[in-house]
This record gives C-alpha cells, structure tokens and sequence, in this order.
C-alpha cells in the first residue's frame, strides 16, 4: 500500500479551497502553509498554476539527511516528521527538491493579529493541534485522519473520514487520493488513462503526487 | 490587474530560487560556523605536518568553543543535539549531517589526548612510548580533521535541488580552501610566538592557493554548462550581486594578495612581518568571502516542469 494524490491540472480551478481546508485541519500558523498553488506567466497575461504540497516521495531525500531521524516514512508511503525528535537543523528543507518544508520559526508563529490576543480558534489550535517552534514542517497527507478511518473500516479516497481534508474540500473534485499499489485504485486509473505525470522525475525521487494535464485548462 | 496581484504573490519557486536557510538571517550562525570548521580542521591539518603543539591546539580551541557550539545555537531545538550523536541517531550511514556531527566529537576526544600525550611526551618523558601513542593519536586526529574538513562539502553536495552544490568537486575545494586557511593561521600562530618554520610554511601556502585556484576555475566552468540553474549561480558569483565578494574577497583577498606576498617573500629573503600578518588577516576574510559567496549562489531548481521565459 502506498498513498498517493492526483491533481486534474485541468480541472482546478485556482481557488485555493484546499489550502485554506489544510489550515483549518491543522490549525496552521499564520506564516506556515502547506500546500500551496504556484502560478507563472507563461506568456503575457496568461498563467499556469501548479497546486503544490509535499511529494511523499517514495525515495525520500528528506528523510535520508535527517540527522535525527525525525523525518520518517511509514509504510504506507507518507512522509512525516516527529516533531519530538526535529533538532532543527533544516537540512531537509534544503535537500527537498520541491522545497515543500517549512522551519516554523517565531515570527512565523506570531499570531494570526500580531499584538492582539490569540483568537478562539487560534486557541483551540495550541491545544488540539500544537506546532512546536524550532522545527520543520509539512504536509503529512493528514495522517491522522487516514489512521482514524482505517481503524473505523473506511476507505480513504472513498470515503470522507478517511481522505485528506484537501481532497475532501475542492469543489471541482480536481484532487483524488487512492492507494497506488492498487491497480484498480481511482488514482492508478486516472494515471493509467490520462497520462499522470510527476514533477522532476529525474531527481529519482518518485513523487507519490501525480498530475494529468488534458490541456482543456479553464474550459 | 487585481489577477495579476493575486497571482505574483504565489510566484514560488517557479524561477530559480536562493536558499535562504543557512545564509540569511540565522543562517549567518551557521556561515560563521562553517568558517571556524575550515578554519579549526586546516589548521590541525598543518600543523600536524609540522608537528606543532601550538597550532594543534588553537585548531582544538577553534572547533571545539567556535564551531561546535555555533552549530548548536543555529539548530532551532539546540538541547535535542544529543539525537544526532551515536547511539542515539540511527541514520548516520545516509545523513551528511550526523556523520559531520559524530566526526566532531571524534575530533575533539581524539585530539584532547592527543595533545595531553605530546605534551607530556616532550616535556616530561622524550624518546619514549609516549611520542609513539602521540604519533598514532595525531594519524588518528589527522583523519578526524580531514573528515571533519570535508564533511561539510559532502553535506552541500549531497543537494540535488541546488546544482551548483550538487557536484564532487566542492567537497574537495573546500577542503582544499581549509587548507590553505590552516597554513594562513599556521603563521599566525608563528607570529604570536608558536615556533613556526615560516618558509617552509610559505612553500606550502604558495602550492595550495596555487591548486586552490585551479580547482575554483574548474568548479565554475564545470558549473556553466551542468545546468541552467548551476550556470545562473556561476554568474551570480562572476558578473552578479555576488560579484563583489567573489572578486575581491575570494579572489583578491583569499588567493591573489596572499600569493603575490609569498612569492615576493621569496625575494625579499626574509618574511616582514608586516605583509606576513596582511596576508594573514587578508586570506581569513577571503575565507570567509568563499563560504559566503559558496552558500549565497546556492540556488534551487524552480519546481514547475516548464520554465518561465524570464529564467531562460
């Protein structure tokens, strides 16, 4: 089994839901994001965008330079860090190609109104989801809920409980999550038939993110 | 326009971007550190070649109350350090870091002996056991220096991401650069009074800032045409914002003055003692310029698998 995500470059439609999804899951800092949508003038007055988050790669670089060994894959392909166990030393953040790691430093953790009091859900984030300042961050393909479901007998990718809370959230339904190992997986399927590719498969890093581009962007 | 605002504000990664983590800000913690380890590792390299008590010791002093401790204020949980020691870290054999981290306390236990042992060895007991076990303690801490001088090098280059890193040969200029600072802070230590052959450690300054050279010039016309992104950070440090440091410190400071002293030492007859210690202060700010302008240029490649015409 080895999680993975497929983006529908074609059917994004840029409007950030799964980014602000991610933040309420996590309770995210103000000066943390974990995906993100990339976007470059191509030509003159025309964009391309890129939904982007961490890779889970299944050869992790990440995870090889850690000096700690905070950094780890689990089995079914994820990619997290112990927050426990980070030092800081934010050579992953560096050794990712992608650059999707963040070092969660004071400033990025001033306060969604810096000089205000934290607000109630800002509150309630210190307790139910704490970010521990000094260490590296990213996105964990909201491992918690995959954990939970499976422990309830649900699927992740089919069944809502189960599935990342970006997956959950965009509306034009451009993002699908799936087991990769599985060939009869929606995931492997898309991939299969509309060609999914990975970004800089030459880094030898194999992305567990695929991307299918049908060139009918913004139709 | 307002599309366009909303969209330059997501403009990431898309073009070739600086590492900022271990150059700006906090990261000057961590270029300093890297300076005292080229510093601490050449030096005891030197000196072991010229069996020097003294050097052998300043080079103990700098990496062990400069560069260890620097690196430790730059981790974001310094009191966790202890995870990255043996036995505690189980990823050593793929991490650049760990190892580095486990060659300095090496360095640092070995060469503590080491100098107990050649200092009671000379001063107490000559011509016995003890200058061999100060022998074989100095092969030992001569390994652990050059590991600990390369280290570094290996942990940059193990980057993809960032091609101007990504390449066998800056582990060997830097080594090489920590080197040539070992011999600058040799005759430092000359100066201060340390019992130094000055000539014969000129000789060696003049052959190392010679190959130090070449191997730069190699590294920059390798780095030209390995890669867009390696030859967008070649140019940063030839003709861009990083030009200044690259030419005049590196160039000029690290290399070319203290070259033009050496060989003019030759004759001259004997070293003054006043172009000795610009040279020596001249080369140390040089080898700060390298780390500098070695860590600034490391840019990584843009993540998006086409490329923005701006970067072409």
């Amino acid at each position: 089994m080895r999680w993975g995500m497929v983006i529908d470059l074609s059917k994004c439609m840029r409007c950030h839901a799964c980014i602000a999804a991610c933040r309420v899951e996590h309770f995210l800092p103000l000066g943390m994001t974990w995906p993100r949508l990339i976007a470059w003038e191509e030509v003159p007055e025309e964009y391309t965008t890129y939904p982007v988050r961490c890779n889970h790669c299944k050869e992790p670089p990440c995870v090889k330079v850690c000096p700690t060994g905070a950094s780890q894959q689990r089995e079914d392909g994820i990619v997290w860090v112990d927050q426990k166990k980070c030092v800081g030393c934010r050579y992953c953040v560096i050794a990712c190609p992608y650059q999707n790691r963040t070092f969660l430093s004071k400033d990025k953790d001033s306060g969604y109104f810096p000089g205000y009091e934290l607000t109630n859900f800002e509150k309630a984030g210190k307790k139910l989801y704490p970010h521990t300042v000094g260490t590296t961050e990213k996105c964990n393909f909201c491992m918690e809920r995959i954990d939970a479901g499976l422990a309830k007998g649900l699927k992740p990718g089919v069944d809502r409980d189960a599935t990342p809370a970006c997956v959950n959230t965009c509306p034009a339904r451009a993002l699908a999550f799936g087991d990769l190992d599985d060939p009869n997986s929606e995931v492997r399927k898309l991939i299969r038939d509309k060609k999914g590719f990975q970004l800089h498969p030459e880094y030898d890093t194999e992305p567990s993110i695929y991307y299918i581009d049908d060139g009918r962007r913004g139709e | 326009m307002a599309l366009r605002q909303w969209m330059v504000t997501h403009e990431w990664m898309v073009k070739p971007t600086r590492q900022t983590e271990w150059i700006d800000r906090r990261g000057l913690v961590f270029l300093a550190a890297e300076v005292f380890t080229a510093l601490g590792a050449g030096l005891y390299l030197v000196s072991l070649l010229f069996n020097n008590w003294w050097g052998m010791l300043v080079s103990w002093i700098i990496v062990m109350f400069l560069k260890i401790p620097l690196h430790l204020i730059y981790f974001g949980k310094p009191w966790r350090f202890w995870r990255t020691i043996i036995p505690f870290t189980k990823t050593w054999n793929t991490s650049w870091l760990a190892r580095g981290v486990n060659f300095n306390i090496y360095f640092g236990t070995v060469v503590f002996f080491q100098l107990v042992v050649a200092y009671i060895a000379t001063n107490f007991f000559p011509g016995t056991v003890w200058g061999t076990l100060s022998f074989i303690l100095g092969i030992i801490g001569g390994i652990f220096a050059l590991l600990v001088g390369l280290y570094g090098g290996f942990m940059m280059s193990y980057c993809r991401s960032v091609p101007f890193w990504n390449t066998a040969l800056l582990p060997l200029i830097l080594l090489f650069a920590s080197v040539a600072d070992g011999f600058a802070l040799f005759m430092a230590v000359g100066l201060a009074g340390g019992n130094v052959n000055t000539a014969a450690a000129e000789t060696g300054t003049q052959w190392i800032l010679i190959i130090n050279a070449l191997m730069i010039v190699a590294y920059l016309w390798n780095a030209t045409y390995t890669s867009k992104t390696s030859k967008y950070s070649a140019m940063l440090l030839l003709r861009g914002s990083l030009a200044p440091s690259f030419w005049i410190g590196v160039v000029g400071f690290a290399i070319v003055i203290p070259l033009v002293i050496s060989v003019s030492s030759l004759y001259i007859g004997e070293a003054i003692t006043l172009l000795l210690i610009t040279a020596v202060v001249l080369h140390t700010i040089g080898a700060v310029a390298l780390k500098y302008v070695v860590l600034k240029a490391g840019v990584h490649n843009p993540i998006c698998p086409t490329t923005t015409s701006s970067y072409h």
